[in-house]
């Protein structure tokens, strides 16, 4: 129990088990929370693989959520007997697909420019979902994603009209997909993404392709982006053009910033937090989004490394054996 | 009776209307860009608010020529204010958080609009002395549409002539290109700054005030007006206000004849455009900083 990895290891696995049992001792209104806490966490996430890893702000994040969420429920509503899996995994190759093009432009790019781009295309995608009716219904959105009847998966048998299969298809695709992140992070790659963040001109005299990691990183973040948009569209069972607009990508760089940026679990309690807060708050008051950038401006201005931040460096270490920065 | 040439005359005439607003705006945050590589999220924001403001001016008082004198008053104060108290106390701190902070500050503005004046389009009534059309190529053109010209031109040569003819103008321009230098020359780049950063968001407010007659105003506007901005940025290259004010009106163009001959993919052309010039010309059309 003294090696930091084990004591690791033993916090995770006991997370793990409570997140498996929750649905028993947590009310519905509850249990879809904690269903919406966990596929913005993969989002925020995949946020921070830019912004943390690579030091890449984006403000167009929404893009690829939006292309994972608006492919699985295009694919659900038009080809019949279309498998969920599937349709889901084309969420997330699509999304890596435009990653991989809209990064192309934009990954050359520092800073403000990177910044600029992203925001743009993101707006050009979003015209695109409200423009094009015949695909996306524009404003109206497409509903009635649920396939009706059961799904099989191996051994067990899905029916997703009830809560807690849901719970439990959401949860494990995003645990299998946080995990498999983590280890990217700690990957000789994650290892040299950093070192570009840290400084790339060194990086790049190190004989890294600065660029090719860039554009490998934005295109991983964006089909990661893609899936937890994919699973947006699964529970909510309808996608409309929120889910590829500015405020999406306003909502994940709050959750991001919110939880902390510097750690691989800050965005995953931001994400948290972000959920649970707006909920309260939107029940006080009418005006929660003004508070809500409020807040915000606070935290830039005085609590840069988020709520992680405020949590003893001892109490932190149990979960997370070495941080990003 | 309008002949295709006269409906072609005034499409172009419209575009350069939205492409000298465009350039009011554009030329602030080219600016404040070119000065301190701030991307200023929050600019397009000052436009919004001065839309706002000067709408709320001429419902209460009437007087058209109040608005368009306090509503960009009270948006360099704010510009002023975002400036010393928010940018700047997060600039050591490094870019990306001078970013989110005009980020949070352009979202605060939004809510706060909504919050005021409510999550719906207020149109606003053209002033009474501007209303009313003149003949212009066989058709009757609005009067206040070439006001807005008057004013952005007007506006244009006052510029102009204070980046060649007085000493801020040349001490602005030097600190463009070379903020250090200017620094070290005993020049008080900080406070020079501050001007630039609250007389651009004075442009974008008074932008603000003469488009919301023919633009109406919306919460949405200020991200519209945004995202144009950016595209123009771009496409002129980053800190170039020559290459502003030729992408602006390249925009204002684009949309306007965009919007009457394939009004389906309008709202898409000025990013393929943008696209084109990412490819072929990275650093955009005048740009040299990267």
């Amino acid at each position: 129990m003294r090696h930091p990895a084990t004591r690791s290891i033993v916090a995770i696995s006991i997370a793990i088990i409570l997140l498996f049992l929750a649905p028993f001792f947590l009310n519905i209104l509850q249990t879809r929370m904690l269903i919406e806490i966990a596929y913005f966490s993969l989002f925020a996430v995949s946020y921070n693989f830019l912004f943390g890893y690579a030091g890449l702000l984006s403000f167009g994040h929404a893009a690829f959520f939006g292309l994972g969420a608006y492919t699985t429920a295009i694919l659900m509503k038009t080809i019949g007997g279309m498998p969920l899996l599937l349709a889901m995994a084309s969420g997330g190759i699509v999304a890596a697909l435009g990653g991989v093009i809209i990064g192309f432009f934009c990954v050359r790019r520092k800073g403000a420019y990177f910044a600029l781009l992203t925001l743009a295309f993101n707006q050009f995608l979003w015209a695109m979902a409200w423009k094009w009716r015949a695909l996306t219904g524009g404003d109206d959105g497409i509903g009635d994603i649920v396939p009706d009847q059961p799904i099989h998966l191996g051994i067990v048998k899905l029916d997703l009209y009830e809560l807690e299969p849901m719970y439990y298809l959401v949860m494990v695709i995003v645990l299998v997909f946080l995990g498999a992140g983590w280890y990217l992070t700690k990957s000789p790659f994650g290892n040299s993404v950093m070192a570009i963040k840290g400084n790339d001109e060194r990086a790049a005299f190190l004989g890294y392709n600065v660029t090719r990691s860039k554009l490998f990183m934005f295109t991983f973040s964006s089909f990661y982006a893609g899936i937890a948009g994919s699973l947006f569209a699964l529970f909510q069972d309808f996608v409309a053009t929120s889910s590829i607009d500015l405020s999406m990508s306003t909502q994940v760089i709050f959750m991001a910033f919110l939880g902390g940026t510097g750690s691989y679990l800050g965005p995953i309690l931001g994400s948290a937090i972000f959920v649970y807060f707006t909920d309260w708050i939107s029940g006080l008051t009418d005006r929660w989004e003004f508070i809500l950038g409020v807040l915000f401006i606070i935290l830039v201005l005085f609590f840069r490394e988020g709520f992680i931040g405020l949590i003893p460096a001892k109490l932190r270490s149990i979960f997370a054996t070495g941080e990003a920065t | 009776m309008e002949s295709t040439l006269s409906i072609l005359f005034i499409q172009a005439i419209h575009g350069l209307v939205y492409g000298m607003l465009l350039f009011l705006v554009a030329s602030g945050l080219t600016l404040v860009f070119g000065m301190m590589d701030v991307l200023n999220i929050a600019h397009a924001g000052f436009y919004m608010l001065g839309a706002y403001v000067g709408a709320a001016m001429l419902l209460s008082t009437g007087n058209f020529l109040l608005s368009l004198i306090v509503a960009p008053i009270s948006m360099a104060l704010v510009g002023a204010v975002v400036e010393r108290y928010f940018l700047r106390r997060v600039h050591i701190h490094g870019h990306a958080f001078e970013l989110l902070i005009t980020f949070g500050v352009f979202y605060i503005i939004g809510e706060t609009v909504k919050w005021i004046w409510g999550n719906f389009p207020r149109p606003v009534d053209v002033p009474g002395i501007l209303s009313g059309a003149i003949p212009m190529f066989g058709t009757a053109y609005p009067v206040y549409r070439l006001f807005i010209l008057f004013i952005s031109f007007l506006v244009l040569v006052l510029m102009l002539y204070v980046f060649m003819k007085t000493r801020i103008g040349i001490n602005i321009r030097a600190a463009v290109s070379d903020p250090y230098m200017v620094n070290a020359l005993g020049i008080n780049v900080p406070r020079l700054f501050l001007g630039v950063f609250s007389g651009g968001a004075a442009l974008a407010g008074l932008a603000g005030v003469v488009a919301s007659p023919v633009l109406s105003t919306y919460p949405g506007m200020g991200l519209d007006m945004m995202v144009d901005t950016f595209v123009v940025i771009v496409i002129g290259g980053f800190g170039s206000l020559f290459g502003a004010f030729v992408a602006s009106l390249m925009i204002g163009e684009l949309q306007c004849f965009g919007v009457h001959f394939i009004p389906r993919l309008a709202l898409v052309f000025q990013f393929l455009l943008m696209a084109a010039v990412l490819i072929i010309m990275p650093t955009g059309l005048f740009g040299e900083k990267e």
